[in-house]
């Protein structure tokens, strides 16, 4: 067990958003969260990452060391690519010679070219930002790594691509993940476990397990799972109901 | 090799920039020369003979040590006014409570004409140099202030997160994520407080009778000696733009070479 919600219950204002949520997460396992927008996805990540001090409720961390990637690169713009991947690496007083060859590693890991790293933020495309993002993540070697909505503003086929990055390297290194996103298809494709968050009153409304395990499901299984719960499981209905609005909305 | 490769350019770079600046001194100088064949030499005596004045005073023997009082107040002035401050807008800027305290306060100093401090300051001081500096930090401490605050108050709050979520604490947050955004707002506010501690340093000599420039000024006043006069002005804005783009410039350009990068290709700096 790497983390453990317990009850947890947090507000704003004394507006709930979050109630009475319970769920573990194992060591190298993959839980996905989805639900509408504005049902306390991100807030849940936020208590989780130790970024919120939850009104209610425990919470139990067995790990040492944590990265996230949000739905931003949140890179600092006055710091090249390599400066920004080493970042955790910085805080964790690492010297120069270390944090330059882990970040040279990383940024062939996650696709970057070399000489990318000597440029900054504002000279990447939006893609490559989100991989040095992730390469920063990766960085720190970390037991558990915080995943809000981090590929919503990509387009499909580089969010499939990075989608691949994340399970390969959750493969590879082993480490457990909480994956927050409002895309159905994004997490029964990447991930072991899919709870889903209630549109009201910050419940856990349900859990799902796509068949298979991330990585090992093809594209026809990962479409059909995906459908099959969209139109057939209630549990999604209203996650479903909420997403065709923002398309609305957004069209 | 390649850091020190751009450092030379960025340096070359700057260098070249100088010339658009002599442009626009040139053009003062222009209409000031306008100015002196339009009223005669009595009114305004021509650039080129302040400038024979202005070396003509440089030889005599107390013009260092008249300058060297002047450059000195002011910039003990400035060191005190920024680092102050600087110091208090960044505490203030975490805590909304305090600007609101503050702003008022800032206010009621900024409101107070200068000339009611150097009056307030000769009471305390006396005829001395602290009065000068006295003078020239009240003036000047509300502009670093207000520039520390609107660095802070404008911190890009989800960095802070991400590095909180990396393991940072407050003082490495503040480190790595506040200082290099502070910068930005910091380096106007300086040099509008460095302008600042100039003109108040001269103007606190001239009525304290303190010496330095303002005395050096009084005393050509009364001499009606107009060439020197104006001599003594351009040596302040000499003092003035040495410092700013000898000093100021150049560090801040070294701090943000980062923001040089989003500029498209072909823009012209």
């Amino acid at each position: 067990m790497r983390l453990a919600f317990k009850a947890v219950g947090h507000s704003f204002l004394g507006r709930t958003v979050l109630d009475g949520v319970s769920f573990t997460l194992a060591p190298a396992e993959t839980v996905a969260i989805v639900g509408p927008s504005g049902c306390g996805k991100s807030t849940l990540l936020g208590i989780a990452a130790g970024l919120i001090e939850p009104l209610r409720g425990r919470v139990r961390r067995e790990y040492a060391r944590h990265a996230a990637v949000f739905q931003e690169p949140r890179l600092l713009p006055w710091r090249t690519a390599r400066d920004n991947i080493a970042y955790g690496l910085e805080l964790r007083g690492a010297g120069r010679r270390e944090r330059h060859e882990v970040a040279a590693r990383l940024a062939r890991a996650v696709s970057l070219a070399a000489e990318d790293l000597d440029k900054y933020p504002v000279e990447l495309s939006g893609g490559m930002r989100q991989r040095v993002a992730f390469a920063r993540a990766l960085a720190i070697d970390p037991e558990v790594v915080y995943f809000d909505e981090p590929f919503t503003a990509l387009d499909v086929g580089l969010r499939r691509t990075l989608q691949d990055l994340v399970v390969d390297s959750a493969r590879g290194r082993g480490f457990a993940s909480l994956f927050v996103t409002h895309d159905l298809l994004e997490a029964v494709r990447i991930a072991h476990r899919v709870l889903v968050l209630a549109h009201r009153g910050g419940r856990i409304a349900g859990e799902r397990a796509p068949p298979g395990l991330p990585g090992g499901r093809d594209e026809r299984l990962v479409w059909e799972t995906t459908e099959r719960w969209r139109t057939e499981d209630a549990l999604f209905a209203h996650v479903f109901d909420a997403e065709e609005r923002d398309e609305r909305r957004a069209a | 090799m390649g850091a020190l490769g751009a450092a030379l350019g960025a340096l070359g770079r700057y260098l070249w920039s100088g010339w658009a600046g002599a442009t626009g001194l040139f053009c003062v100088a222009a209409a000031w020369q306008a100015g002196h064949e339009a009223y005669g030499t009595f009114i305004l005596p021509a650039p080129l003979d302040t400038l024979r004045a202005l070396a003509g005073l440089a030889g005599s023997p107390a013009f260092h040590a008249v300058a060297l009082d002047t450059a000195l107040r002011a910039l003990a002035g400035f060191a005190v006014a920024a680092g102050c401050g600087s110091l208090l807008g960044v505490v203030a800027g975490y805590s909304f409570s305090a600007i609101r305290v503050l702003q008022p306060i800032l206010t009621l100093i900024l409101g107070v004409p200068p000339i009611a401090w150097i009056v307030l300051a000769l009471i305390w001081f006396g005829a001395s140099g602290g009065t000068v500096v006295a003078t020239i930090v009240i003036a000047a401490v509300p502009i670093a202030f207000a520039g520390a605050v609107e660095g802070v108050a404008t911190r890009d709050r989800t960095l802070e997160a991400m590095a909180q979520a990396f393991g940072a604490g407050a003082l490495r947050r503040f480190r790595t994520v506040v200082v290099p955004h502070l910068v930005a707002h910091l380096f106007p506010a300086w040099t509008t407080t460095l302008g600042t501690a100039f003109k108040v340093a001269v103007m606190a000599e001239l009525l304290a009778n303190a010496g330095g420039v303002g005395g050096a000024l009084a005393r050509a006043r009364a001499n009606l000696d107009v060439a020197e006069a104006m001599a003594w002005v351009v040596l302040v804005v000499a003092m003035l733009l040495a410092v700013e783009y000898g000093v100021l410039h150049p560090v801040r350009a070294a701090l943000e070479r980062w923001r040089d990068a989003g500029v498209p290709w072909g823009v012209k700096r």
